[in-house]
C-alpha cells in the first residue's frame, strides 16, 4: 500500500472519528443543559399558562420568533442567553427600536431582516407572553 | 466561564482557520504553477508554507468549533441562519481534518497527480470555510 493511500485512509478515519466524537458528545452536553432547563421550567410551572392559542399576526410572529429569536431568548421565550420576554413592560415603539436597532454588544440589529409588518407580528406574539 | 468570553473567543479563533486554509490552498496552488525553471527551492518554499498554514488552520479549527458549540448551546444544526452556518461548517471541519492528516502522513512524497487532487479538495474546503464564515457573520449581524 502506497503512503498516499495510507494517508487517505488515516485522514478519513481521523476526520470521521473527530466528527463522531463531536456529534457524540454534544447531545450529552445538550441533555445536561436540558435537564437544568426542565428543572427551572418545573419550578415555574405553577404560575405559567403553558399553552397559547395563537392566531393571525401573533401566529406569524411566533414563526418569526422561532426562526430568529429563540436561539437566544429560548424556545419558550423565557430567556436563555438573552432575557425572558414574558410580561414586557416596554411600549411597542420601544420594542420596535430594540428589534430594529439591536442592543450594542448584546443583540444584533434585525432591521435588514424584518419588515415593519414582521416587527408588528413579533410584537403581537410578544404581547401574548404573560405569566 | 462567562458566555461573552466564549463569544469573543469564537470571534477570535474562527478567523485564523478561515484565513490559514485559504492561504494554504493559495500557497500550494502557487507551488504548482510556478515555472519549473524558477528553481526547486521556490516550489518547496510554497509547499512548506502551504503545509504549515494548513496544520495551523486545522489546529485552530478545534478551538473555533469548541467555542462555537458552547455559544450555540451545543446545537449541532439549529435553525435558520445557524443551520446555514453549520451546513458549510461541518463538511469544512471534516475535510480540513482529513487534509491535515493526509499532509502529515504523506509529507513530500505525494505524486503530482495526488497533489492536484489534494489541492482541488483543499480549494473546496477553503470555499466551504468561507461560506461558513459568511453565514457566521450573518448570524452575528442579522440574527
Amino acid at each position: 500500500m502506497s503512503i498516499e493511500i495510507k494517508g487517505l485512509l488515516l485522514g478519513i478515519i481521523v476526520s470521521l472519528g473527530l466528527l463522531g466524537v463531536t456529534f457524540g458528545l454534544t447531545p450529552i452536553c445538550q441533555s445536561k443543559k436540558a435537564t437544568v432547563a426542565n428543572e427551572e421550567q418545573q419550578a415555574n410551572a405553577a404560575s405559567v399558562s403553558s399553552t397559547h392559542v395563537l392566531e393571525g399576526e401573533a401566529k406569524r410572529g411566533y414563526s418569526l420568533f422561532d426562526h430568529s429569536c429563540a436561539p437566544c431568548h429560548g424556545d419558550d421565550a423565557r430567556g436563555d442567553e438573552g432575557p425572558s420576554l414574558y410580561d414586557l413592560a416596554k411600549s411597542d415603539a420601544r420594542i420596535t427600536t430594540i428589534i430594529k436597532g439591536g442592543v450594542k454588544g448584546e443583540m444584533p440589529s434585525f432591521a435588514k431582516k424584518f419588515s415593519d409588518a414582521d416587527v408588528q407580528a413579533l410584537i403581537a406574539y410578544l404581547r401574548t407572553l404573560k405569566n | 466561564m462567562d458566555n461573552s468570553l466564549w463569544v469573543k473567543m469564537h470571534g477570535g479563533t474562527t478567523h485564523f482557520p478561515i484565513a490559514l486554509v485559504m492561504a494554504s490552498a493559495l500557497f500550494d496552488l502557487a507551488g504548482l504553477v510556478v515555472p519549473e525553471n524558477a528553481g526547486k527551492s521556490r516550489r518547496a518554499g510554497f509547499r512548506a508554507a502551504g503545509f504549515y498554514t494548513l496544520i495551523l488552520g486545522a489546529l485552530g479549527s478545534l478551538g473555533a468549533v469548541l467555542s462555537g458549540l458552547v455559544i450555540g448551546r451545543w446545537q449541532l444544526w439549529g435553525r435558520g441562519t445557524l443551520a446555514h452556518h453549520h451546513m458549510f461548517l461541518w463538511p469544512a471541519f471534516g475535510l480540513l481534518t482529513g487534509l491535515a492528516v493526509w499532509r502529515l502522513v504523506v509529507g513530500n512524497h505525494a505524486s503530482n497527480r495526488s497533489f492536484r487532487i489534494y489541492l482541488g479538495i483543499a480549494l473546496i474546503t477553503a470555499a466551504f470555510m468561507g461560506a461558513a464564515g459568511y453565514w457566521g457573520g450573518e448570524l452575528l449581524l442579522k440574527g
